[in-house]
């Protein structure tokens, strides 16, 4: 048996999301932090029960979008300089249509930069846990990692608050 | 963020069920779907036969009849641009819009988006003259410090169907991630290799969703204007040059209500044979459908409208080339051609005001068809038409497509399918986390109101 | 040089070489020893730069003079004279194509012997003179029998003197149109057997009696350029042109009215208007008119009226306008070809006499005119010899009589009695393909040789280049027959070649003239000058004893359902000898924009009758032959008329001609008129074979829906506008100033560079534009054979044409408006690239492959050209062209200039590849050579100095170019000019080519 990479823990199964919601409660009181929720779908009840901060990925987003309008205008501008013919009696840097060019390259870049950015939180936030596969189907798991003495107080705070099973996560 | 709305379905599907009815239409396939792709892929290689005699010989092998100078290949270009529109328009605007019945039809829809661009992609290269130098329309440094003319509409395009093509391609990816990790988790064998890969280690934590969840939200809210310019964009490449018929404000919004009235009846002709072989009828209901046709006939009266408004222009300018132009599309001797679009575009369209027609599914169908039919002729219309009759009478002209534009007109439709039927048998056709969103679960004590 | 060296291989050559003396002198004309260049001595040549040599163009008997252009020892383009007298430096379509004679892939490219079984092997020269000579030697001299075309200098003498020396005197002269009509009437009403020279630039009011002078007729260069300056409107006046035939031919378009009589009564309008002058007696109608007014007398205008269908009062008029100012009339062309036409021309003789032309406009010279020997009457002699067996050998030099004689006249199956047939047709036309021997002459441009046009004009060839194939002057091809003949015939033939012979003449031309400098320098000077011109004394012409038995004889119309068919000379192949130039099948003809094919003119109202749509193949059917036409639906030719051009209907003659449209001749009557021509009227009847194909025309629509592309005015409008209704276009928005300062700006930038890299000896920038006076553009089109010519433009054939793939960067459109009194008006329009200071076609360009010069070109990079093709699509005057094919790659179908053609490619200019745009850029190398020529020599560029092909060779000198900076240019003056105007000015395109309106002298009583 291969070594996990992650401490042993309790885990439990939910098929009712209000009791996860509730348990993860108890858990949070407990002064538990590092424990782990899976749902199979996005769930706004479970959201607001762990609390999470908004997600940084909107600073990318913006920065990406900026870095793309500015590209945009500089590198049409500039290149129309560099290699400066008229054509249709129009100016060399015709700003108007530029912002085309602009507009485009703000979007290509803002959606480049969330993809990054989406990338690289759930890669800095990963955290290694018991996952089943019924957790991408219709379980909500809850696995918390706890030390030896303090087992059975959260066993008996998943099962109070609904968990259909509860198991001991060995390491 | 699933919020409870009166559900589109008779009896909720439990999150099992979705799990189970989506994994289903992964199965091997049946002999039916390899007579199919074979079929395509021979009417591709016959298409891209008639690509390469026509590099050989010169574009002279197509029909082109100056003045005509764009024909078949900008026709198809436009035409396939369109299509994959309403892909972005069911996916991010009502996403957005927080419109729930979207969520089982938007996976065919995106993946229609994504394949439709790379068709359209391939007709401008088809189109030039020396497409051995298409690689010169985008701004590389080279050794002859040349660059290119940001004024030029086509350089628009170079940029906005490119990055259409690669935020199209990333929402769809991203919107997959969770149901492939879904589907990870039920197959078995290299399937389950396939999908573990490409679920990049999905779990569904509460991490995970918190950044996923925005990253979506900011994608569809940055593909939204974006699907808005790039048709824009197109119908600049009209617009924005002195060609009688071209030449015309309205074209931006025009185009843009025609993308997406080609592009829904794309998607309906899409799902309804889709939904009878995977057997998803539960998912996509006629709730579906109906909703659909209410989208196609909201565009349909806008596009109808805006051939009423060109028509009123062209008298109502005063301007005697844009009169003829007008004249000549009507009764000239393209009639056919204006009539037909007329006839698709804008007056079927009106048979959706029956919630009979909106609900039947075999004639919403045979509507799509001719909706696609129609759309198809209508920018054959403009560009071909417009072109025929412009300033100089002594130097106006004639156009017959030859052979080889109608080869490669088939073999892009070949090459869209291609795609599609790869798509279909190896990835959810049917979002199932979104679907699953929809759907409350199971709880302890009643919701409090 | 191997006739397979391709110019790629020959400029490789010329790098390798250093220099490439040895390879410029392999390809100079050594053979010929002494070559007089006109600018730069030969043993100077440098590669890169041209050396210009003078010669005579001999592509019809006008005789125009050539400066031709020499690139590495090969001719690239040919020019007109400037000094000669007759072109004054321009030349017709048909000139300007006397290189792909010189270069044409089908010349007999070394003698050839018929065999037996059919066809020709190759012979060495000395095997066929021996055979000659052997042949001629076993017959009496007056079986030998000589044909050739219209010679006047030294091969005609020669050929005279050879036949002279073997003793026979069988000197038959086949030229298809001969003027028998005019030199038979000038026998019977002056008693001249000569044609006189008309003066078009003196006439202020010209009537033609059918004669096309712009297109064919005598000499239609010096006319064209006679007439412009005669006609076109200068300041505030301007000539009055009256044209009288059933059909509007190129040349009718040109005219204020066109009248439309009875085919075959315009005689009787000139007696008429004769009779209505002497009734009138204005001033200056000549003494003794009155001898002549007995016969005058029954032809009132009334009765006149009644049988040429012309209302008695326009008669009246045109006569009262006739002696009203210096007038001329002339009879000629459709006019002089049928039975009648002597009769025709002998009443416009005496119409020219009443009003005392004679001597003003029409004089005649002492010596008898070279133009105009021989008649068909002679071939009919020589077949009648032939059939009874009196023609032992036949030799045919520069005719084609099998393909330009009646079929009925049965020449084909008459030369079988022939026993030897000698050609020495440079390529394999009919006659040659009857022969058995094919001796291939030199083309004029590789010959010595003079040519007298007309009398006091002794114009010289000389050899621009080393023969291209392994052909020989025929000149010394019978001078070496003679030889071996020996002594008996060369006693009287002095010369070792023929270059010696024609030196011998100019010797004794020289002391003709009492020109008292040694030889050499008088030899040299007119060689230089492309030959010498002198005044030949006329003489006062008086009215013959005979002028009086003229009779108002009309054209007999056929009976019943019959049509009169009119054969009229192609403007592009005259009789059809210019069908193997691949230019000339493209050349859109001037009338009916058809190419590379040949039509039936039918009247709409007759067609509509007669249920025939455009390009349907119509059977025609004379009592002489019949031959099948597509229709062509044309209002500018009378009901009961219809019309078929010669010249298409090659049964032989290589590839560009074979097997296209139909010959005319198989409707012909065989027999001569009375004065001894082909009558080239015949009633047929039409039968619509209903299979139907696209005419191959580059003409979109006729009509131009009010949109002032072409636009005129009235001379009478322009006098006084208040009263007269003007015609407009739509006009243009005021220019915003910034585009005007960004332009200047960037043209500083730009100019610093320039300077830098010194392309550029002027201080300022100049912009470059041109005008076109449209009441001068005839409507010809040397213009765009010229282009072709200098821009390497290909020619794509009859298919891609009907698609409107034709390349061809100037275009003449011709559009028909509806006249006042529902007559048909024409109207034409050179158009080119508008090179507009705010061009719609460069913006859309995504490479920058279009663009502007800070010289004002609208620029195309063809090496940048992606193919997108927006550019063709935003320019509103449809100027662009695309390369469909790769007609510039010799492995490829469309390939356009077959061995040795590609020899005529203009070095200067890049020879376009599949899938590029391009266009008329100003002749922009012709610019650039003469910018850095200025800059060489440090002086600044004046004006004139830069002159684009079109504008070189326009027979009308309808053309300006220049630098419309320049206040003082020419171009300035012209842009500036009341009539000018910007075809569709509205666009706010701002061309740089300014449209002079054409301008009508209408009638008075016309409005």
């Amino acid at each position: 048996m291969k070594k996990k990479r992650y401490p042993s823990g309790v885990v439990g199964a939910f098929s009712q999301v209000d009791a996860a919601c509730d348990a993860i409660k108890e858990i949070k009181q407990q002064g538990y932090e590092d424990y782990i929720v899976y749902t199979p779908v996005p769930n706004v009840e479970v959201a607001a029960a762990v609390g999470h901060k908004v997600s940084p990925v909107r600073r990318w987003t913006l920065a990406g979008g900026l870095v793309g309008v500015t590209t945009g205008f500089a590198m049409t501008l500039w290149m129309s300089y560099d290699y400066p013919l008229v054509v249709g009696g129009k100016p060399l840097g015709s700003v108007v249509p530029y912002v085309v060019i602009a507009f485009e390259l703000t979007i290509l870049f803002g959606a480049l930069a969330t993809l990054l950015a989406v990338a690289y939180y759930a890669w800095k936030t990963f955290q290694h846990g018991p996952h089943e596969p019924r957790f991408t189907n219709d379980t909500i798991g809850i696995f918390v990692p706890c030390p030896v003495e303090g087992r059975q107080a959260v066993q008996d705070l998943l099962l109070s608050s609904g968990a259909e099973e509860v198991r001991v996560e060995e390491v | 963020m699933a919020t409870i709305v009166q559900p589109l379905q008779e009896t909720l599907p439990t999150y099992n069920e979705v799990t189970r009815d989506v994994a289903a239409t992964l199965g091997r396939p049946k002999k039916g779907y390899y007579v199919l792709l074979g079929v395509v892929l021979f009417v591709l290689a016959f298409g891209a036969g008639a690509l390469l005699y026509q590099i050989r010989m010169g574009l002279g092998v197509a029909g082109y009849a100056p003045p005509v100078l764009w024909g078949v290949y900008i026709t198809t270009f436009v035409f396939w641009v369109g299509i994959a529109h309403s892909g972005t328009l069911i996916s991010a605007i009502l996403y957005l819009f927080r419109s729930t019945w979207r969520t089982s039809v938007y996976r065919t829809a995106e993946a229609m988006t994504v394949f439709a661009v790379m068709t359209a992609g391939l007709f401008p290269l088809i189109h030039v003259g020396r497409i051995w130098y298409a690689y010169w329309l985008f701004p590389y440094p080279n050794q002859r410090q040349l660059w290119v003319n940001f004024k030029s509409p086509l350089v628009w395009d170079v940029f906005a169907v490119s990055t259409y093509f690669t935020v199209s391609t990333a929402f769809l990816i991203v919107g997959l991630i969770p149901d492939l990790a879904a589907i990870r988790d039920v197959s078995t064998g290299w399937r389950k290799k396939l999908y573990r890969i490409t679920a990049l280690s999905w779990q569904g934590t509460d991490q995970q969703w918190r950044h996923y969840t925005r990253a979506y939200l900011y994608l569809a809210a940055l593909a939204t204007p974006l699907v808005l310019s790039v048709h824009s964009v197109v119908s600049w490449d009209f617009a924005m040059s002195i060609v009688p018929g071209w030449h015309a404000t309205i074209f931006a919004p025009y185009f843009v209500a025609g993308a997406i009235y080609s592009g829904v009846a794309m998607v309906v002709t899409l799902l309804v044979p889709l939904r009878k072989i995977f057997k998803v009828e539960r998912y996509i209901t006629t709730r579906h459908f109906d909703n659909l046709a209410k989208l196609l006939l909201l565009t349909g009266l806008i596009v109808g409208y805006a051939y009423g408004v060109e028509y009123f222009m062209a008298w109502y300018s005063g301007n005697q080339f844009e009169r003829a132009s007008f004249w000549n599309r009507a009764f000239g001797e393209y009639w056919w051609a204006t009539w037909t679009m007329i006839l698709c575009n804008g007056v079927l369209p009106i048979f959706l005001f029956f919630k009979k027609i909106r609900r039947s599914i075999p004639a919403l169908f045979v509507l799509s068809l001719f909706v696609n039919l129609g759309m198809w002729f209508e920018r054959f219309v403009i560009i071909v038409v417009s072109l025929s009759f412009e300033y100089e009478p002594y130097a106006m002209g004639h156009y017959t497509p030859t052979w080889v534009e109608w080869a490669i007109l088939l073999g892009s439709f070949a090459w869209f399918f291609m795609w599609f039927l790869l798509f279909a048998k190896n990835f959810p056709t049917v979002s199932i986390t979104e679907v699953k969103e929809i759907t409350p679960m199971p709880r302890k004590r009643p919701v409090q109101a | 040089m191997s006739d397979g060296m391709n110019r790629r291989r020959f400029l490789k050559v010329l790098g390798v070489t250093g220099g490439g003396a040895t390879a410029l002198t392999g390809c100079s004309t050594d053979r010929v020893e002494k070559l007089i260049p006109y600018l730069v001595p030969p043993e100077n040549e440098i590669p890169g730069l041209a050396t210009y040599y003078a010669s005579t163009c001999r592509e019809c008997p006008a005789g125009c003079g050539l400066h031709v252009r020499v690139r590495e020892g090969r001719a690239v383009k040919v020019e007109g004279n400037p000094s000669n007298p007759i072109n004054q430096g321009r030349l017709c379509a048909r000139g300007q194509a006397s290189l792909q004679g010189l270069y044409n892939p089908d010349r007999v490219r070394s003698p050839m012997a018929r065999v037996p079984g059919g066809g020709f092997e190759p012979i060495s020269w000395d095997a066929a003179l021996t055979r000659v000579a052997e042949q001629l030697a076993t017959m009496p001299g007056d079986q030998v029998w000589f044909v050739t075309g219209k010679e006047a200098g030294a091969f005609d003498s020669l050929v005279s003197d050879w036949l002279a020396a073997i003793g026979s005197s069988n000197r038959i002269v086949h030229e298809p149109f001969a003027y028998e009509a005019l030199r038979q009437a000038n026998r019977t009403v002056f008693g001249v057997d000569s044609i006189p020279h008309y003066d078009f630039a003196a006439a202020r009011h010209l009537v033609s009696f059918g004669a096309d002078f712009l297109e064919t007729w005598l000499s239609p260069v010096e006319q064209s350029l006679g007439f412009s300056s005669g006609h076109s409107y200068q300041s505030g006046e301007m000539g009055r042109y009256v044209h009288i035939e059933p059909r509007m031919s190129m040349t009718a378009m040109s005219a204020d009215e066109w009248i439309a009589p009875v085919p075959g009564t315009e005689g009787l309008l000139a007696l008429a208007m004769a009779h209505v002058i002497v009734r009138d007696q204005p001033a200056g109608v000549p003494a003794d008119a009155s001898r002549i007014s007995s016969l005058l007398a029954e032809h009132t205008p009334a009765a006149v009226s009644a049988r040429t269908g012309v209302a008695a009062d326009v008669i009246e008029r045109l006569a009262r306008e006739f002696t009203q100012h210096a007038s001329l009339a002339v009879a000629g062309g459709i006019g002089a070809q049928h039975a009648a036409a002597d009769s025709t021309a002998a009443a416009v003789n005496l119409l020219n006499y009443v009003a005392g032309n004679l001597g003003r406009t029409v004089t005649f010279h002492t010596a008898q005119s070279p133009a105009g020997q021989g008649s068909y009457s002679g071939t009919v002699e020589l077949v009648e010899a032939m059939r009874s067996g009196r023609v032992g050998a036949l030799f045919i030099h520069g005719a084609n009589p099998v393909h330009t004689s009646p079929t009925g006249l049965g020449l084909t199956p008459a030369l079988a009695n022939v026993g030897l047939k000698v050609s020495f047709a440079r390529f394999y036309d009919e006659t040659a393909m009857e022969a058995d021997l094919v001796l291939p002459d030199h083309d004029p441009l590789e010959q010595w040789n003079d040519f007298e046009p007309r009398p006091g004009v002794h114009a010289l060839q000389q050899p621009v280049m080393r023969p291209v194939f392994d052909t020989r002057q025929t000149g010394d091809v019978l001078l070496s027959v003679a030889r071996q003949l020996g002594e008996r015939v060369t006693r009287t033939l002095a010369a070792n070649d023929y270059k010696e012979y024609v030196v011998g003449r100019w010797q004794a031309l020289q002391r003709r003239l009492g020109d008292s400098r040694p030889f050499e320098a008088f030899w040299s000077e007119s060689l230089q000058r492309g030959g010498i011109w002198v005044d030949e004394p006329t003489r006062q012409a008086r009215l013959a004893a005979t002028a009086g038995s003229v009779r108002g004889e009309v054209w007999s119309a056929p009976a019943g359902d019959q049509l009169t068919l009119i054969a009229y000379p192609s403007p592009a192949f005259f009789d059809g000898r210019g069908a193997n130039r691949p230019w000339l099948q493209e050349l859109p003809d001037p009338v009916t924009k058809v190419t590379w094919s040949s039509w039936i003119e039918i009247n709409p109202a007759t067609a509509r009758r007669l249920g025939i749509a455009e390009g349907e193949f119509i059977e025609v059917t004379s009592e002489h032959g019949s031959v099948t036409v597509p229709a062509y639906l044309y209002p500018g030719i009378r009901e009961d008329t219809v019309a078929i051009p010669i010249g298409q209907g090659h049964a032989a003659f290589g590839r560009y001609a074979e097997n296209r449209g139909a010959n005319v001749y198989h409707l012909l009557a065989a027999n001569a008129t009375g004065f001894g021509a082909v009558e080239h009227y015949v009633g047929v009847t039409l039968r619509n074979t209903k299979d139907h194909e696209r005419i191959a025309k580059t003409e979109g629509n006729s009509r131009q829906m009010g949109r002032g592309i072409a636009q005129a005015t009235t001379l009478q409008a322009l006098a006084n506008p208040e009263e007269h209704q003007e015609e407009h276009g739509d006009h243009a928005a005021p220019v915003p100033d910034h585009i005007e300062e960004i332009i200047d700006e960037w043209q500083e930038d730009q100019y610093h560079e320039w300077m830098q890299r010194g392309n550029y000896a002027r201080e300022d920038l100049p912009r470059w534009a041109m005008a076109v006076d449209l009441s001068k553009c005839t409507g010809c089109s040397a213009c765009v054979t010229a282009c072709y010519a200098e821009n390497n433009i290909p020619t794509v054939g009859p298919d891609l044409i009907r698609r409107g793939r034709e390349m061809s960067w100037i275009r003449i459109e011709r559009y028909f408006e509806d006249g006042a009194h529902g007559e048909i008006e024409s109207r034409f329009l050179p158009m080119i690239c508008q090179h507009c200071t705010n061009a719609p076609c460069e913006p859309v360009c995504p490479v920058f492959a279009a663009y502007h010069t800070p010289d004002g070109l609208n620029a195309q990079v063809y090496n940048r050209c992606v193919g997108t093709r927006y550019c063709s699509n935003n320019c509103p005057y449809k100027v662009r062209y695309f390369n469909w094919f790769d007609h510039q790659n010799e492995a490829d179908a469309a390939y356009a200039w077959p061995d040795p053609l590609h020899w005529l490619l203009n070095p200067d200019v890049t020879v376009r590849v599949k899938g590029v745009m391009e266009k008329c850029t100003f002749c922009v190398q012709r610019i650039r050579d003469k910018q850095h020529q200025a800059k060489l020599s440090g002086d600044l560029l004046v004006d004139g100095d830069v002159v684009p092909a079109c504008q070189q060779t326009c027979p009308a000198d309808a053309i300006v170019f220049g630098d419309i900076n320049d206040p003082d240019s020419r171009i300035s003056q012209h842009a500036r000019d009341s009539r000018g105007y910007h075809v569709l000015d509205g666009l706010n395109t701002r061309p740089a080519v300014t449209y002079l309106k054409k301008v009508r002298n209408i009638a008075e009583g016309e409005a």
